[in-house]
């Protein structure tokens, strides 16, 4: 009767290991058949046996193998993200098609102020310029505006995240307090460790954790600096706040002119906050958090401006407003001329259009500001100027400032008396001059970035820089993607249930089945024998 | 004993077949585009490539430059050329002019042709070119030689004096960027090319229809009586072969130089044409290298990729089929 049980109990197995051939995160698990032992028959001298006994039913699984999946879904979390995000900042610096960049309409910019320069009075090249300015400078504020929305939409992303972190760390500790209780009561858990190791995979592909088994069956989930997510049956529900009390009365502002979030752990109440920074720390490692958190960029809390964020996109649009702080200010500059009165304070602009008018400070690019846009009053643009207006960034709000043809400053005074300006129609050393700033080397810098170069230089570091992160995604795509099928190959022939096997082993078990009924029935049938011999 | 489960089996099927669908996809866009390299990640060299497109916009923004200084350039020795000829023809009659086998009234038949020759050239002076005066420096909207008049006589050619226009900026020469670091001057104000040679041939305009011209030497004033025959003859001769030294000078002076000037120009522009156009199909082969794909190579890849995936369909499908149901 044993036999029965036993192959009963290995037919059940089987059919349950066939049915969830398909379940994400199963293990397969086999039925441990023990012969039995019978105190009673030992001081027998023949012992027969006394059959079968079922043992325990165990999980095929290995902790190392488990491990190895959760680091290849940690890597691959981040690399999607990454990829993703990157590729759509890469279409903005083209290298073929028609669609304007930066590089491209900054040359043609150029190049029309040198046709300007040689045709001034001719008002239809005076319109291509124009519209070659507008060009530049939507270019600039999109591909600008592009990365900076990509870093809002990722800080958005951040408190979504950490929910799903802090759902799966409640499910990891409610597991780990269920399978410590069936532990206690010698019942098997196999169906909620296979859940657990499901669990502690999902979170692998959000952050970067290092997980221990306890004696009890508990799982222990921690950070990289120690900070535990689960510590046996209570999980750390993690914050996402854009008020840490660790901050001052004013945060760093994002590359859009907000704030960036932290994710923190609050020590203190709800009222009376004591938060804990572990922005940093989930940074640092992989999952789709910490690829977020790489992409975006910490801002430490003594920062004044955007662009002394680490990260990616911070990295991309530094560039950019380097770019554009230049034509602000150098561009400005050379638009106004020599001073034409040097003997007064300030600053007389010695440049003149066709209609006589000399331009302002922002003559040539200016920015969307209320307030007085040239705050020492000097007459020349300058950066101090620009950080006097307290704004953040200026990409998003440089403007072309000649809206008339007739009004580009092309001529430079031609008269030598101080203070009066002559400007004849067919002069166009100003736009020259202008024109050759393009060729010029000159410190480009906002924030901590500076390069000395050309402008050209400039932008082809910038798409260098894309081109080179985007790859190394790719890259990492790649490799996490092989890690990823490795590893889990590696499980999949451990812990996977193999239907080859499975329908051997049915055939096996039934067979084993067979025998010992047919063992039954031969009892069954010599006792007929012997009854009937009665 | 190696174990194969069977979401291991089906997963390796898909895995091979979706990169195997990738490469199809991936050279397929290379061969439909000719392009390898289209977004920055698609090459190690972007910032290079970024580099050599940006250079070649700018050689397309220099020619489109050089192919209008070069017309305007051209424009401007078809105008002297002309003159050269009329210097000549002038210099004919201020020889024969000078000659005193002829009575003043034959020297004032001469005078007409004379006053031609110097409107005719006043014109070239006065030329435009896409409605733009040539000569007149940065002041390029009103003709640079003004037409003002003498004491004497009051009407008549002779009457009419051409002054080159004082007004600020005439004397201005315009420089323009034909390359990165080579300028050349488009113009040459009008004063320094027709001034002297206008003063000649009025002078022996007004010499030969018989009135005199102040000062003696240096721009005229505008005063100037009319000679009184036969005690002024030699005064007459003397003024006439006077332009003759005057016209020579300005052909020499003026007129040779501005010509050598301007094919000289012509020289550099051409050669800047050519060396632009020479860098930027240096450019264009280093860019078609390293973003161009290679038609051949891309063709092949496509074809085998294209094979990769017919295989892994075929396996994919004969594997999935397999199942030891079948034999047991």
């Amino acid at each position: 009767m044993s036999a029965l049980v036993a192959q009963q109990a290995l037919i059940a197995n089987t059919s349950n290991n066939i049915a969830n051939v398909n379940t994400p995160g199963y293990t397969r698990r086999e039925v441990a058949l023990l012969n039995r032992v019978d105190a009673a028959s030992v001081h027998s001298s023949f012992t027969f046996g006394s059959g079968v006994e079922v043992g325990t039913i165990r999980r095929i699984t290995s902790s190392f193998l488990e491990s190895a999946v959760r680091d290849a879904a940690s890597r691959q979390g981040m690399a999607n993200v990454s990829n993703d995000y990157l590729g759509r900042i890469e279409s903005m610096f083209s290298l073929s098609g028609p669609q304007p960049t930066i590089g491209s309409t900054l040359n043609d910019f150029f190049s029309s102020v040198n046709t300007v320069g040689v045709n001034p009075y001719s008002v239809d090249d005076r319109i291509v310029l124009l519209q070659r300015g507008e060009d530049l400078v939507n270019a600039i504020k999109s591909t600008y505006n592009t990365v900076a929305q990509t870093q809002t939409e990722l800080d958005n992303q951040v408190p979504q995240e950490v929910k799903q972190v802090n759902d799966l760390t409640k499910q990891i500790a409610a597991l780990n307090d269920l399978i410590q209780k069936r532990k206690g009561s010698n019942v098997p858990s196999i169906d909620e460790q296979d859940q657990r190791d499901a669990l502690l995979t999902k979170l692998a592909e959000k952050i970067t954790f290092s997980a221990a088994e306890m004696e009890n069956g508990m799982m222990n989930v921690s950070l990289a600096n120690g900070f535990p997510l689960v510590s046996g049956t209570t999980s750390r529900d993690l914050d996402f706040t854009y008020t840490p009390s660790f901050g001052g009365a004013s945060l760093p502002p994002s590359l859009e002119g907000r704030t960036l979030g932290y994710i923190v752990y609050n020590f203190g109440t709800e009222t009376s906050p004591s938060h804990l920074d572990l922005t940093k720390t989930i940074k640092g490692g992989m999952g789709s958090l910490g690829g977020i958190l790489q992409l975006r960029g910490y801002a430490d809390v003594s920062n004044t401006s955007a662009f002394e964020a680490d990260g990616d996109l911070v990295a991309v649009a530094t560039r950019i407003e380097a770019l554009t702080r230049s034509l602000l200010t150098e561009a400005n500059a050379r638009y106004l001329g020599p001073d034409e009165d040097p003997t007064t304070t300030g600053w007389q602009s010695s440049a003149g259009d066709l209609l006589g008018g000399s331009p302002g400070v922002f003559g040539l690019f200016d920015f969307d500001y209320s307030g007085t846009k040239d705050a020492d009053g000097d007459g020349v643009p300058s950066a101090s100027d620009l950080l006097a207006s307290g704004m953040s960034h200026f990409s998003s709000y440089i403007r072309f400032a000649v809206t008339d043809p007739q009004k580009f400053a092309a001529a430079l005074d031609n008269d030598t008396t101080i203070g009066s300006v002559v400007f004849p129609a067919g002069d166009g050393q100003n736009a020259v001059a202008l024109a050759s700033l393009k060729q010029e080397v000159r410190t480009l810098s906002s924030g901590p970035f500076s390069l000395t170069g050309t402008f050209d230089e400039l932008y082809s570091s910038t798409v260098n820089y894309v081109g080179a992160t985007k790859s190394k995604a790719e890259t990492d795509v790649a490799v996490a993607k092989a890690a990823q099928v490795s590893a889990q190959t590696k499980r999949d022939e451990l812990s996977a249930v193999s239907l080859d096997e499975e329908f051997a082993n049915l055939i096996k078990y039934q067979k084993a089945f067979q025998a010992s009924a047919r063992i039954i029935k031969t009892a069954s049938d010599m006792l007929d024998q012997l009854v009937a011999l009665i | 004993m190696t174990r194969i489960s069977e979401s291991q089996f089906t997963r390796s099927l898909i895995e091979h077949t979706a990169s195997n669908k990738a490469r199809v996809d991936k050279y397929s866009e290379q061969v439909a585009t000719g392009i390898k390299a289209a977004l920055p990640s698609d090459s190690t060299d972007s910032g290079v490539i970024a580099r050599y497109k940006q250079q070649m916009d700018r050689i397309d923004g220099y020619m489109t430059t050089i192919s209008r200084v070069k017309s305007y350039v051209q424009f401007q020795d078809d105008a002297l050329s002309q003159m050269d000829e009329l210097i000549l023809r002038s210099k004919e009659i201020a020889s024969q002019g000078a000659n005193e086998s002829l009575t003043p009234k034959a020297r004032a038949f001469l005078a007409e042709e004379v006053f031609q020759i110097r409107d005719q050239i006043v014109g070239l002076g006065n030329s435009s070119y896409q409605g733009r005066y040539v000569y007149g420096g940065a002041d390029d909207d009103d003709p640079p030689f003004d037409a003002t008049e003498y004491d004497e006589p009051v009407a008549g050619p002779a009457a009419v004096k051409y002054e080159f226009d004082a007004e600020l900026g005439t004397s201005q020469t315009r420089p323009v960027h034909i390359t990165d670091d080579v300028t050349v001057t488009l113009n040459t104000p009008g004063g320094d090319v027709f001034g002297t040679s206008i003063e000649a041939l009025e002078r022996l305009g007004r010499a030969l229809a018989g009135y005199a011209t102040t000062p003696a030497s240096g721009g005229p004033d505008g005063g100037g009586a009319a000679y009184t025959f036969p005690t002024d003859y030699t005064q007459q001769t003397a003024d006439i072969k006077y332009t003759i030294d005057l016209l020579n000078k300005a052909r020499d002076e003026d007129i040779l130089p501005e010509r050598t000037m301007l094919g000289g120009k012509m020289r550099r522009l051409e050669t800047a044409e050519a060396l632009l156009t020479l860098s930027k199909t240096s450019a264009q082969e280093v860019l078609s290298k390293i973003q161009n794909a290679d038609e051949t190579e891309s063709v092949a890849n496509l074809t085998q990729a294209q094979t990769a995936l017919q295989a892994s369909y075929s396996v994919t499908a004969k594997a999935l089929r397999l199942t030891i149901m079948d034999y047991i």
